[in-house]
């Protein structure tokens, strides 16, 4: 095949390289434009918020915006304005149905003047319903919905809990290892609401309704903990961040692992949140303290990793948020930094408006009838509207870029066709005739006489004198091929080497060039 | 932040050497010159085994396919360059695009394809470039071409034109060390040799060697600072032999024991008679020149010379 034609066949070639994986880009959704815009609607001055929720707490229609810190508990309206505040002691909160109006009402587990108290708010109005308790100080509370009735579980700074009823008596008190209690969550076993319950020591239990212990263990040392149902089956998996990067996750059952993976930093928060739409299965997405983001799915017991991104700093709070409609939520991410971050179903990233201070929490809810998303940080609680764009046709540009380069090849084919070959430039001009050939063989042999006298003389030595002599046996086997393809009869007195390719003269047991031993 | 920057420092810095690399196959060749500062020429090797006409054509015709090729590359040359430009211009897309708060790497994609292909043209490109011919190249032809009605009738140059380069490791004759261990090499480069069979019945044999010298480079420690340090290599000179054997044809010459135009420590031309020999049926001669170049003429003039301590017989 001639030059040119080899070098259309190699631009064909990747021509069609080119444009397969513009295709591949084009056809499977890879390339797209996106941007998703945060538009503030309001905002309000308001410190290190550790709980934030938009739920109805006023009996009216609509919801508010929940919000606690370490020294106030806050209820905005729709519009921002204050409905309810009051100023606590190291106070803990959570949401749940108290007095049965199937409304939920805030359950403030604070120090008091009294004491270690629980008030609750409902409609605005406080109420307490214990106070003096014999527990230490606040970490969590939740409100748990067992069989036998409700209870308010407290949790303590050194791992004691203390279940109270509604009226505020206590029930029962478990001790889960020595430190902090982080994470209590309701967890189902065969469709009974069990008590999940882990300390920063890593102690681990799944209790009862009486405060009797279903199982436990113990890990490293855990920053969360959180139970969720993803098969819907009536047992629901527990999973755990540890400190030093252990992701696992439980069945509630009995304790048994049904995933473990060392993520190489510490977990700081996990949230379910409905990545792909698919209702038969469940995701969530874990954050890592060095900013590490992983996406994971659950099916029929399964756990699967979907895809892994990263922030720029620890990861504080995941929310999840169907923003342009599709019926899969995105996920919203906010550290450290200030960075919130919109992760999509496939794991590309958006970023919003950065916050100067770090993010604290991040809900998504109705506030007068509008979907918005609610991001606080250190100073500010920021009510937002998230805004979905992208450029239609999109998808289709990697085929427009392909044809581009696939013109581009083409042209560079061509000029490189255009272009002949570089002539060789060790040249041999050498007339066929007998005499010719014979003189131009005296020639060679006088000439080779002469570079053996020279180094006899010491004139040429070593490689000098080897290197023009194997040019010179060269020429000399050539002048031999020439007698041989003329016709004319020749003495050959050349023989090549089998390892180097050298030329010697006939007779010689070991090559000059490469010392290999000959058998001729 | 500062791993960021640093990839986009390094990021800059290949895109400018890719840059300059374009544009440098874009401009003019410049002329170049190996690590001794001569300037680089054509490296050819020829065989001479054929009539006058057949070399002399075949040397221009040499000539202009390397020429033909160089000028076919050199009609191109700005399009890497201008490819270069078109996937900045692809990548500018996709920085619109992030501009309007869009992340897209398509274009970018696009562009780095582009980038590929600009150096693989500007290399396709640079392969057509060729050094100059040497002057040696020119005189030889020129040689051949006045000794052609000299030759016998049907008769071929033998020998061969080397300008591979003087200071090849393949011509390095001897090595030397001085005082200080510094070893110096001998080059004996044989660019031209050439016998012919000329028409008088004579055999002239003309053999032009270059010899030079080169002092490698070497690791010295300085006397102020105490640290090693490395010196590079120096070209100590060059100069040209030409070794020139004439045998007469005893039937219409005799040589002659003297001749004013031609004797030992003469300077003809560029050279000087440095050995001559008339014994044995044979003129014998080297002539020595200090010049790196010699031309065509100065050989001719020699052999012109030489010519004189012939004496033809009567008849």
């Amino acid at each position: 095949m001639s030059r040119k034609v080899i070098t259309f066949v190699v631009a064909f070639v990747l021509i069609c390289l080119v444009m397969a994986v513009a295709g591949v880009f084009s056809f499977s959704g890879l390339a797209k434009a996106e941007k998703f815009d945060a538009n503030r609607v309001w905002s309000q001055s308001y410190n290190t918020a550790e709980s934030m929720k938009v739920i109805n707490l006023m009996g009216d229609d609509n919801d508010e915006l929940f919000i606690q810190n370490t020294e106030n508990v806050t209820i905005f309206d729709g519009s921002g304005s204050v409905l309810f505040s009051q100023n606590y002691q190291y106070p803990k909160t959570t949401l749940g149905d108290v007095n049965g109006d199937n409304r939920e009402d805030i359950v403030v587990f604070y120090l008091g003047d009294l004491g270690y108290s629980v008030d609750v708010i409902n409609n605005g109005q406080t109420q307490t319903i214990a106070q003096s308790l014999s527990i230490g100080l606040p970490a969590r509370v939740a409100v748990l919905r067992f069989s036998s009735g409700p209870q308010i579980v407290l949790g303590d700074s050194s791992g004691e809990l203390l279940s109270l009823n509604l009226s505020g008596q206590p029930l029962w008190t478990y001790s889960v290892g020595s430190e902090e209690i982080r994470g209590l969550d309701d967890a189902r076993i065969n469709g009974q609401i069990h008590l999940a319950a882990a300390s920063h020591d890593g102690s681990l239990v799944v209790l009862n309704q009486n405060g009797g212990s279903v199982w436990s263990t113990s890990q490293e040392s855990l920053r969360r903990m959180r139970a969720f149902d993803f098969n819907s089956d009536g047992n629901s998996e527990i999973l755990t961040g540890g400190e030093f990067g252990a992701f696992i996750a439980y069945s509630a059952t009995d304790g048994s692992q049904l995933y473990t993976q060392s993520m190489g930093q510490a977990v700081s928060e996990i949230r379910e949140v409905e990545l792909n739409g698919e209702p038969s299965s469940r995701e969530f997405v874990v954050g890592g303290k060095d900013g590490g983001v992983w996406a994971y799915s659950i099916q029929n017991g399964v756990v699967d990793q979907m895809w892994s991104g990263s922030l720029s700093d620890k990861v504080n709070e995941i929310s999840g948020i169907d923003v342009d409609g599709d019926g899969a939520e995105e996920a919203v991410l906010g550290d450290d930094s200030g960075v919130v971050a919109v992760f999509t179903g496939n794991g590309s990233r958006s970023n919003l408006e950065n916050h100067t201070t770090g993010i604290t929490r991040i809900d998504v809810g109705r506030l007068n009838g509008e979907r918005y998303v609610v991001i606080a940080d250190y100073n500010d609680v920021q009510v937002n509207k998230i805004e979905f764009n992208s450029i239609p046709g999109f998808q289709y540009t990697p085929l427009i870029v392909g044809v581009i380069i696939s013109a581009v090849i083409l042209l560079i084919a061509a000029i490189l066709a255009s272009i002949p070959q570089k002539p060789e430039l060790k040249v041999s001009f050498q007339d066929k005739s007998r005499e010719s050939l014979e003189a131009e063989r005296r020639m060679l042999k006088e000439s080779i006489a002469d570079v053996e006298r020279l180094r006899k003389s010491g004139e040429v030595t070593g490689d000098a004198y080897l290197a023009r002599l194997k040019r010179l046996r060269g020429d000399l086997a050539d002048n031999e091929a020439a007698f041989k393809v003329a016709g004319f009869p020749i003495k050959v007195e050349t023989i090549q080497c089998p390892n180097c390719g050298g030329t010697l003269e006939l007779g010689m047991d070991k090559c000059e060039y490469c010392g290999q031993v000959l058998l001729s | 932040m500062e791993a960021f920057f640093c990839i986009g420092a390094i990021l800059l810095v290949l895109v400018l050497i890719l840059f300059s690399y374009l544009l440098n196959t874009a401009r003019k060749r410049v002329n170049e010159t190996n690590s001794i500062g001569k300037k680089q020429l054509l490296p050819i090797y020829i065989s001479l085994a054929d009539r006058p006409a057949s070399i002399i054509q075949g040397m221009n015709k040499l000539r202009y396919d390397v020429n033909k090729t160089e000028k076919a590359g050199d009609k191109w040359r700005w399009v890497p360059l201008l490819i270069f430009f078109a996937g900045v211009v692809l990548m500018l897309v996709d920085g619109l695009l992030f501009l309007f708060g869009y992340s897209s790497f398509v274009f970018i994609g696009g562009g780095v394809a582009l980038w590929i292909a600009a150096i693989i043209t500007a290399r396709g490109l640079r392969k057509s470039d060729s050094y100059d011919f040497s002057r040696r190249y020119n005189g030889t032809r020129d040689i051949l071409h006045t000794l052609r009605d000299d030759l016998k009738p049907g008769s071929t140059y033998l020998g061969h034109l080397d300008l591979t380069g003087p200071l090849l490791p393949t011509k390095v004759a001897r090595t030397a060390k001085d005082a200080q261990n510094r070893e110096t090499e001998y080059f004996r480069d044989e660019w031209l040799a050439l016998k012919a069979k000329l028409y008088d019945g004579n055999i002239l044999r003309v053999s032009g060697i270059q010899k030079s010298k080169k002092r490698k480079s070497y690791w010295k420690r300085s006397r102020i600072s105490g640290k090693m340090k490395s010196k590079p290599e120096k070209f100590k000179g060059t100069e040209h032999d030409l070794k020139v054997r004439i045998v007469p044809n005893p039937e219409v010459y005799k040589i002659a024991k003297t001749s004013a135009e031609f004797k030992q420590g003469l300077n003809i031309g560029k050279f000087t008679i440095s050995q001559l020999s008339t014994e044995g049926g044979m003129i014998a001669f080297v002539a020595n020149s200090p010049f790196e170049e010699v031309e065509h003429e100065n050989v001719l003039q020699i052999l012109k010379s030489a010519y004189t301590l012939l004496q033809r017989k009567a008849a």
